[in-house]
């Protein structure tokens, strides 16, 4: 009887709410975003839920070990563990000198191309945009490989014409600069173009503006182009540490010949060999929320930060 | 490695997508670790034909697969060309068992074989196989793939530690094959006296087996169990003479460091830049193919010792383990049978030209030396000297629980050795990593 009773309600009180809306709207939305909630929630929320489920639980034998072991809860024993893992907190440090090293060198060196591609000195534009974003194309394994090809002695064409020049590098010895000129090679390219992008959209008629006041070109780029373009430079930059903590694939592929590289060098990789070097599942899972954490809080972080720097550049502007 | 977990840097991902795909990575690979016991000795008598998968890497191996479905209707081997184990082959078969469609038999050495029962990967075949079988391996062997009184492998090859050399290089330096440790110090001042660019070998920072092959000759015992309870001992007087030993070398620029069977590596022996090898019987194949053009100039000898006298560690040896959860157990062991103790099984093996091991099967040696071509060592009886090093192996060697903990803390401390590490404090840190690993999982540690 009540049920019944109800009903109308909620149906009454439903319907005022939806007369806002254009008719039909409501449902065109949740067609539209099923594919995309049944695939986040299969690829992204349910592998989070089980990796924090498998983060709470760990492996435990008696005696020698050759027994059935049994999965025992030890709820944040195993963040505890890593957290108290000095090769674990090492991989951030190594991130973060990778950071240090490579957002300068990546962000001035995209920066600068994509001004002189922006320029009016430079010619056959299109060439050179596709020429330095071709990199981007190859993918990271195949260019890892290529890269620690040229940079083992005894093999590398370019290191033995730099030994018959008298100039011996040992860039194996060095995995953090070795990394950094991968990456860079890789995403230089990439990040010009978003630059060149945003240069694009700079209204002509500030630049005109800059000339007719008799400002260089470099006194405009510096003064007028690089501060108009700041919300792309954070956006790169953002991206960019949130992919320096995922580093993985470089220094992976490294290992193989610079032993310098060691098991836990970035938090991928300790993430990596815990969970299939030392077949430890819950560490492993441990790691890998913490590691999500960091990246969500800085992503957050950078993004506060940048929208409140752009909010305010855009209210100077007018 | 498997390369095909990462991610890719995110670039154009929100927020929320790029802080999980960490999480997602693993948690799509790591898989239930339910361990459902499956007896083996309960399966029903097969009728007709019973098809088994095999995952394994060793040299020749498929000749092998391929001679036994050839002459055997029962039972039909599907092969499955895997990856070494420390390159990612153990990693996969790891991941097979946990996602539960694991090979009914795979490849493992004798190193890993205690991680892989801990795990719960391999079934327990002490009621399959008799006692008749067991004796006809090397009880060196046998000794490695019993493991808490039971059985859990069958042993396929040997690997007593032998002394590879470039017997040109030598010759023209004035030096013959070292029999001692001092020796072999000795030959390296001189090879490297008589062209600065020689070394006599190369320290493998990337790889703890030599190590603990070298510590096992000299008598020490990493491992051993008390009771119930495991005793580790990696940083014991014996393994410190074999870590001051090398340590030296480093520190003298004797020997050279690079990654094992590396690039690098093996452009120093094209060059002839590294003359000598400190490997095992295995290694006689293995470098035949990486140095092809190299035949007549090596020649093999034992491996130096400590005070002259023979003695050898195992580097390496494969087993064949089947898997826990294989409805086929009892086919799987027929064809590992074949494979390991029959002349049909190892000639298959030797003779695809790629594999100079040495048997598990003392019976099977002569065929063996048969069936391997030895032109590449200048017609050198390679066997006997495998023989007589086979015999001088040290007993009573036991792996621990652990080795994926044990061999990564090792290789991350040679990793540092170019930038001022020592081997002394890599094997502190491996004792501590061991025993710590060990406590975590809940295996007892005796003090």
């Amino acid at each position: 009887m009540t049920t019944v009773a109800t009903r109308p309600d909620t149906a009454r009180a439903a319907a005022p709410r939806r007369r806002g809306r254009p008719p039909g709207h409501s449902g065109a939305a949740g067609v539209l975003l099923a594919p995309f909630m049944v695939l986040f929630t299969a690829c992204t929320l349910i592998p989070i839920g089980y990796a924090v489920h498998l983060s709470l639980y760990s492996e435990r034998h008696s005696g020698l070990g050759f027994g059935v072991a049994e999965t025992v809860f030890t709820g944040f024993g195993n963040y505890s563990r890593a957290l108290a893992d000095p090769a674990f907190v090492s991989g951030f440090a190594n991130v973060a000198k990778y950071c240090a090293l490579y957002i300068p060198v990546m962000i001035g060196i995209s920066l600068l191309l994509a001004l002189l591609l922006d320029s009016a000195l430079a010619k056959a534009r299109h060439f050179f945009q596709l020429a330095l974003f071709l990199p981007h194309a190859v993918p990271g394994i195949i260019a890892a490989l290529i890269w620690v090809y040229l940079y083992a002695p005894g093999i590398s064409p370019v290191l033995d014409a730099m030994d018959s020049m008298g100039f011996q590098i040992d860039i194996l010895g060095h995995p953090l600069p070795a990394v950094v000129n991968m990456a860079a090679w890789q995403w230089i390219g990439y990040n010009m173009v978003i630059f060149y992008a945003a240069l694009q959209a700079i209204p002509r008629e500030i630049l005109e503006a800059a000339e007719v006041d008799g400002a260089s070109p470099l006194r405009t780029a510096l003064s007028i182009k690089i501060p108009l373009i700041r919300a792309s430079l954070l956006t790169v930059v953002m991206f960019t540490v949130i992919g320096a903590l995922q580093l993985f694939t470089e220094p992976m592929i490294l290992q193989g010949s610079a032993p310098s590289v060691d098991s836990s060098w970035t938090p991928n990789m300790y993430v990596f060999t815990a969970a299939f070097q030392r077949n430890d599942n819950g560490l492993a899972a441990a790691g890998s929320v913490l590691l999500a954490l960091v990246a969500a809080g800085l992503s957050f972080a950078v993004t506060r930060f940048g929208r409140s720097r752009a909010a305010r550049a855009e209210g100077g502007m007018s | 490695m498997s390369i095909s977990f990462r991610s890719g840097r995110v670039r154009l991902a929100s927020v929320l997508a790029s802080s999980t795909v960490a999480l997602s990575l693993l948690a799509g690979c790591a898989g239930g670790g339910g361990t459902t016991a499956a007896a083996p000795s309960t399966e029903p008598e097969p009728t007709g034909p019973v098809t088994i998968t095999f995952w394994g890497w060793a040299k020749g191996t498929a000749d092998v697969v391929k001679a036994f479905n050839d002459t055997h209707t029962d039972v039909k081997v599907t092969f499955e060309q895997i990856p070494s184990g420390i390159q990612g082959g153990y990693t996969k078969i790891a991941n097979a068992a946990k996602a539960g469609n694991a090979p009914d038999l795979f490849n493992v050495e004798y190193a890993s074989l205690p991680d892989f029962v801990t795990q719960g990967h391999v079934a327990d075949v002490s009621s399959l196989v008799s006692d008749d079988l067991k004796k006809k391996y090397l009880p060196q062997a046998t000794e490695l793939t019993t493991l808490g009184g039971k059985t859990w492998a069958l042993p396929l090859d040997a690997a007593p530690q032998v002394f590879f050399y470039r017997k040109d290089i030598f010759d023209k330096a004035g030096v013959t094959a070292p029999t001692t440790w001092d020796e072999y110090r000795t030959a390296a001042q001189k090879l490297k006296a008589a062209d600065p660019n020689t070394r006599i070998g190369t320290f493998f920072p990337d790889d703890a087996s030599p190590l603990a092959a070298m510590a096992w000759q000299s008598g020490a015992k990493w491992f051993s169990t008390q009771g119930d309870a495991w005793k580790v001992d990696i940083n014991g007087g014996d393994s410190k003479n074999v870590v001051d030993f090398w340590q030296g070398l480093v520190a003298d620029d004797l020997i050279r460091l690079q990654p094992s069977f590396s690039q690098q590596w093996t452009a120093s022996l094209q060059k002839g830049e590294t003359a000598a090898y400190t490997g095992a019987a295995w290694g006689g194949g293995v470098l035949k193919g990486l140095v092809p053009d190299q035949g007549g100039k090596w020649a093999i000898a034992p491996i130096p010792t400590w005070d002259g006298k023979p003695a050898s560690g195992m580097l390496g040896g494969s087993t064949f383990a089947v898997s826990k959860n294989s409805k086929h157990a009892k086919a799987a062991l027929k064809f590992a049978e074949w494979a390991t103790t029959t002349p049909e099984g190892i000639q298959a093996r030797i003779a695809s030209g790629a594999s100079s091991m040495f048997p598990a099967s003392p019976a099977l040696v002569p065929t063996a030396k048969a069936a391997f071509k030895v032109d590449f060592y200048g017609g050198q009886d390679i066997y006997s000297v495998f023989i007589e090093a086979g015999k001088s192996i040290k007993g009573n060697w036991t792996w621990g629980p652990a080795m994926g903990t044990t061999n990564t803390a090792l290789a991350d401390g040679f990793g540092k050795l170019a930038t001022g590490g020592t081997l002394n404090s890599a094997v502190e840190s491996a004792q501590k990593a061991t025993t710590a690993e060990l406590a975590n999982r809940g295996i007892k540690v005796a003090q």
